[in-house]
């Protein structure tokens, strides 16, 4: 059959948000697709937790992540005990959701809350994970991000599948959890991934982001767990 | 958008919401030609990615951020509510019509 060259052309024409914002026919997917979500602070009545943590949205394109961002409240408006997360679709932002327990997290405290640029940061985070810029293509470790809001400190997180070890289900793969992926590997996926995340968060030689486990963070009594790693 | 009081009719979306649930996600990169001022997505980054499974990083996608404004969907203020509370919009006070 001929294809006659020019009409094929036209129909391939690809016309992006750049080249019209109000008629564009293409749109950049993300890898995965991310859920947004929200932890509303307590109201000082029986809150129950389920009641305070709802997802907003689920997006999967460039184009549809700055509708949300240009269009909600930015961190450095939330009130006190407020989240963001941002995390893969089907996957709950907490420890103990069946995907996340095994695992860990990076994550650092900016305490002097006047001077930190946190909606600068917060949206470079998301940036990076919406971006996969966070890990190489095979690591697999990258559950999701957040951003906690607290009288003293921003904290910002970015949690893990593993700890750097093979968790129940992983198989035998060179894979997150998996039990072809030994132990130095396993750690040098995290500590990659915690390299970036301090360079996103353009942080100074003399502060470091820490790494540890849910399962320790939950037997400390609070998110002070001893660091796993630090970089 | 100020809100119209006093009247019923259903929101319509706008065209850039419109054309953002009728766009087709790209499926090769190399493919996009962009317009001259906007800096193309990194090829190193996606020198091996399948099809519609790209990476990207920072600066390119910070040059959305003023292009793709829409709320992504009609009924975002009252979604925004319920989730976050207010929205920025509504603390701030509308400009009258």
């Amino acid at each position: 059959e001929n294809v006659d060259p020019k009409k094929d052309g036209q129909q391939l024409e690809q016309i992006t948000v750049f080249h019209d914002a109000d008629n564009f026919n293409v749109k950049h997917p993300l890898m995965h697709n991310w859920t947004l979500w929200f932890t509303k602070p307590p109201s000082g009545k029986a809150d129950n937790w389920n009641d305070l943590l709802k997802d907003v949205v689920t997006f999967d394109s460039v184009e549809e992540f700055w509708g949300i961002y240009n269009n909600i409240t930015p961190t450095s408006e939330l009130a006190l005990k407020s989240d963001y997360h941002l995390f893969k679709e089907g996957v709950r932002p907490e420890w103990e959701d069946i995907q996340n327990k095994h695992g860990g997290k990076w994550a650092y405290q900016f305490k002097d809350k006047r001077s930190v640029p946190i909606d600068e940061l917060w949206l470079h985070v998301m940036l990076a994970a919406i971006g996969e810029t966070l890990e190489n293509s095979d690591d697999g470790e990258v559950m999701g991000v957040v951003v906690n809001v607290r009288k003293g400190f921003y904290r910002i997180g970015l949690w893990t599948r593993t700890t750097g070890k093979p968790i129940p289900g992983g198989g035998d793969g060179d894979n997150a959890g998996g039990k072809g992926r030994n132990a130095e590997k396993g750690k040098e996926v995290l500590m990659g991934i915690g390299r970036r995340f301090r360079e996103v968060l353009r942080l100074r030689d003399n502060e470091v982001v820490e790494f540890s486990g849910h399962i320790d963070s939950q037997h400390a009594g609070s998110s002070r767990a001893k660091a796993k790693f630090i970089v | 958008a100020p809100l119209k009081t006093g009247s019923v009719e259903p929101a319509q979306p706008s065209a850039a919401l419109t054309s953002l649930r009728s766009a087709r996600p790209i499926g090769r990169l190399n493919d996009v030609k962009y317009p001259q001022d906007i800096a193309s997505p990194n090829p190193a980054l996606n020198a091996a990615a399948p099809m519609g499974k790209f990476k990207y990083e920072k600066d390119f996608l910070m040059q959305f951020q003023n292009v793709f404004v829409e709320k992504p969907s009609l009924d975002w203020d009252i979604k925004i509510k319920e989730t976050v509370g207010d929205t920025p919009d509504s603390a701030r006070p509308q400009s009258a019509r």
